[in-house]
């Protein structure tokens, strides 16, 4: 079935300015179910989102069931819960996939424990809106396309601000990643009904689904699943064109919604409130079933590991446990990147747990990953033409080099959220978003840090 | 556990689109070759040792340099090449062959390596080196133009002639008619490169094929060489022979090679439309009410000056709104 016989309407669906078009490098795992894979222990940080980390509640030799709180949330934060059945080795500093090191719980597990029940609440379609919040909340669900913000506190909105339109990001458009693909081709109905709620729960009269058209067959499972589901409002599922970075907040809502959201704003400012389908998933499974965010559905691939796969794996899974079921590293294995390979960040060592927040695990080889040190900026312009925000990048990495970071305001080094387009691009091979970041911790502190360097040399 | 061993950490983005700075100026380079061979089967092989000879002082002008600065040399870069190889298409294929070697060293030590190498040069390197052997060595720059002679390669007794400008320049319009015959033949003849002139500059056809493939490799784009052409053409009307003027000289090789030299343009469409149409047209004014015949080459380093100011007129614009009242 095409796009067109689904009912798919209207143009691609484009954000105005910039981007690039990478290397999709999804072919290895978009046609791959999502299995399920139980390590024999599981580390469980207390940081997992954004804001104060969870307060351990479990003690050595405690048994737990997966689904029990083992962490009450701190104000603003989110609960953290076991999200397998077994014992608690410990509570102890472990190394953490972005802090270094931080506090963990860590369970072994009991490979014979029986699942547990889960409850089906039938009325949940027609609970109050505050005991829809307060169960995503207590379920500790944060946005799972990589920020890690509690989605309740998304949802609760500021006294004053109307949403009228939930935008669902379905755009993965990092390269390499296919977990969200793979959410919505195999649970359709689940991501529409997540949306459908979180409509209900901030009162938005809209639904709009964003998929990226190298995705066109999800599109057309999902408008399917419309159809089944005769839900009020419908969700509109739109086709987006397949560019870099149409997954951002502010190019989605652009491309969607035709609105503009306001420098350093936020898509709150223009009624529009996004989310990504995983979270829509988990919120669903809390608000029905009151399960607490227990797993996390992740792309481990790329040429340096030896079986690529889509994996549903309990949060805390160590990435080397998942290494050895994904069939071990390629002897040339130099990257290991938790996320995609614009935004993600390297992972220096594989003891660290795959969190709430963790989209993929990526393994490159040392040709994937092959840089000449970088040289002078040559103002061939590539990167004022891949910004999507219309920034300067060349400008903040001059400045920066030269020790004026303060001085690059004008060119944008706020309004960054660091897509890396620039960078892609860049014939100097420049770390231009390392430059930008620079820049505002310059700001943070109110002192230029120099690199330094002098001009024209080029260094590592 | 320890940490794993050989795991590498930077920042992302973690993937490059693969167009580097020395692919680009190897493929620049590459790309002037059909008009440098369709110049050796004009002129003979003294092109290619006239070529030999710019790039090897170009690149001893930057090894120098950084030796001197003790900095960590650059010349892998391919920059220093290019220079070298676009300054002898600016060149007349009857100059002694230590002449642009002369050039290119003087070219790169102070357009470009004095003002703090690649990309912080104002002046495009190439023309100011041809500036430079201009002031120099005037009577060699202006009276080695050679006729065509196709497929003799080597010859000791080349025949100097005039270039088709510096006749239209000396002999006013009616007498160049009258010697040149200015007719749809003589102009098919300009236009696939049956004349005497600079080494670069012969063969428009082989110029924009040169061209087309760094178009189609998105090296260049078309902003900058087209408005070119058409700053000229349009002061040209003002002249009796337009069309010989958009033909004849360094036009075509100063709009898609010179004009084009990433450092020294402006970054925008918009500034560099300007910067276009203001080189074509200076480059017209030049050459039909001023001094010289040719005028591309001033043209354009005057234009480099107004570049900084032009990148400060126009900015890319945001596409996020500034918050109001939110």
């Amino acid at each position: 079935m095409s796009t067109h016989e689904a009912g798919i309407s209207g143009e691609l669906r484009r954000f105005l300015r910039g981007g690039v078009s990478l290397e999709e490098h999804k072919e290895a795992t978009a046609q791959t179910p999502i299995t399920t894979f139980i390590p024999a222990e599981v580390t469980i940080p207390l940081a997992q989102h954004l804001g104060p980390p969870a307060q351990a509640i479990v003690k050595r030799k405690q048994v737990v069931q997966r689904g029990e709180l083992i962490a009450t949330a701190e104000p603003n934060g989110a609960p953290v819960h076991a999200s397998v059945t077994g014992t608690v080795a410990r509570v102890a500093l472990s190394p953490h996939p972005t802090l270094t090191e931080a506090p963990a719980i860590v369970i072994t597990v009991d490979p014979n424990a029986a699942a547990p029940q889960c409850t089906d609440d039938p009325a949940w379609a027609t609970l109050p809106r505050d005991v829809m919040l307060a169960r995503i909340e207590a379920a500790g669900i944060v946005g799972l396309g990589g920020a890690a913000f509690p989605t309740y506190r998304k949802l609760r909105l500021p006294d004053g601000v109307r949403v009228d339109t939930v935008v669902l990001n379905g755009a993965e458009c990092e390269p390499y990643l296919t977990s969200d693909h793979r959410l919505m081709l195999e649970s359709p109905k689940d991501v529409l009904r997540g949306a459908w709620l979180l409509a209900q729960i901030i009162g938005a009269q809209r639904v709009v689904i964003g998929v990226e058209d190298n995705k066109s067959d999800a599109a057309v499972v999902l408008q399917a699943a419309v159809e089944q589901l005769s839900l009020s409002p419908a969700p509109d599922v739109l086709l987006c064109r397949t560019r870099y970075p149409q997954g951002a907040e502010r190019q989605l809502v652009e491309a969607l919604t035709g609105r503009r959201i306001p420098a350093r704003g936020l898509p709150l400012q223009v009624g529009v409130l996004v989310q990504n389908v995983a979270t829509a998933i988990a919120c669903y499974q809390a608000v029905r079933y009151q399960q607490p965010l227990l797993d996390r559905v992740l792309t481990v691939t790329g040429p340096g590991i030896g079986h690529p796969m889509n994996l549903r794996v309990p949060i805390g899974t160590l990435v080397q446990d998942i290494v050895a079921h994904c069939g071990g590293l390629d002897a040339r294995t130099a990257m290991v990147i938790a996320g995609g390979p614009m935004m993600g960040r390297a992972l220096g060592r594989l003891d660290v747990p795959v969190i709430k927040g963790t989209g993929g695990l990526l393994f490159l080889r040392v040709d994937d990953v092959q840089r000449e040190p970088y040289g002078p900026c040559i103002s061939c312009a590539a990167c004022l033409d891949a910004c999507p925000l219309g920034l300067e990048p060349n400008q903040i990495s001059i400045y920066t080099e030269a020790g004026r970071a303060l001085e690059t305001e004008s060119f944008g080094t706020r309004e960054c959220f660091e897509c890396g387009c620039c960078a892609y691009v860049c014939p100097a091979e420049r770390p231009l978003v390392q430059f930008i970041q620079i820049a505002k911790a310059a700001f943070q502190t109110g002192s230029a840090i120099g690199l330094g360097v002098r001009p024209g040399v080029v260094h590592g | 556990m320890a940490e794993t061993p050989g795991l590498r950490l930077a920042p992302g983005p973690h993937v490059h689109a693969g167009q580097t700075t020395r692919a680009i100026m190897w493929w620049v380079t590459l790309s002037l070759l059909p008009a440098y061979l369709w110049a050796t089967y004009l002129f003979g092989v003294r092109v290619l040792g006239l070529t030999a000879s710019g790039v090897v002082g170009a690149y001893l002008g930057e090894w120098l340099v950084n030796r001197l600065r003790q900095q960590r040399q650059t010349l892998r870069d391919g920059s220093a090449v290019l220079t070298g190889v676009l300054l002898v298409g600016t060149l007349s294929p009857g100059l002694p062959l230590w002449m642009p070697a002369i050039g290119g060293f003087m070219g790169i030590v102070f357009a470009k390596m004095l003002f703090g190498g690649l990309g912080y040069n104002i002046f495009n390197p190439a023309l100011v080196a041809r500036a430079f052997l201009m002031a120099c060595f005037p009577l060699a720059m202006t009276t080695t133009w050679l006729a065509p002679r196709p497929g003799v390669w080597w010859a000791a007794d080349a025949v100097t002639t005039a270039s088709p400008l510096t006749v239209l320049k000396l002999e006013g319009v009616a007498r160049a008619a009258e010697l040149l015959g200015l007719g749809p033949a003589y102009y098919g003849q300009l236009l696939l490169g049956f004349r005497a002139g600079s080494i670069g500059e012969v063969s428009v056809v082989l110029v924009a094929l040169g061209a087309a493939v760094l178009l189609r490799r998105r090296i260049l784009s078309v902003y900058i060489p087209l408005s070119v052409l058409v700053g000229t053409g349009l002061v040209a009307l003002a002249s009796d022979v337009p069309l010989f003027h958009l033909l004849t000289g360094g036009l075509w090789f100063g709009a898609f090679y010179m004009a084009t030299d990433y450092v020294t343009a402006p970054l925008l469409p918009r500034a560099q439309i300007i910067f276009g149409l203001g080189i074509g047209a200076l480059t017209g004014i030049i050459r039909i009410w001023g001094g010289y015949p040719e005028g591309i080459c001033y043209a354009i380093l005057l234009w480099n000056a107004v570049t900084p100011a032009l990148n400060q007129w126009f900015r890319p614009k945001r596409v996020a709104p500034e918050a109001i009242g939110v």
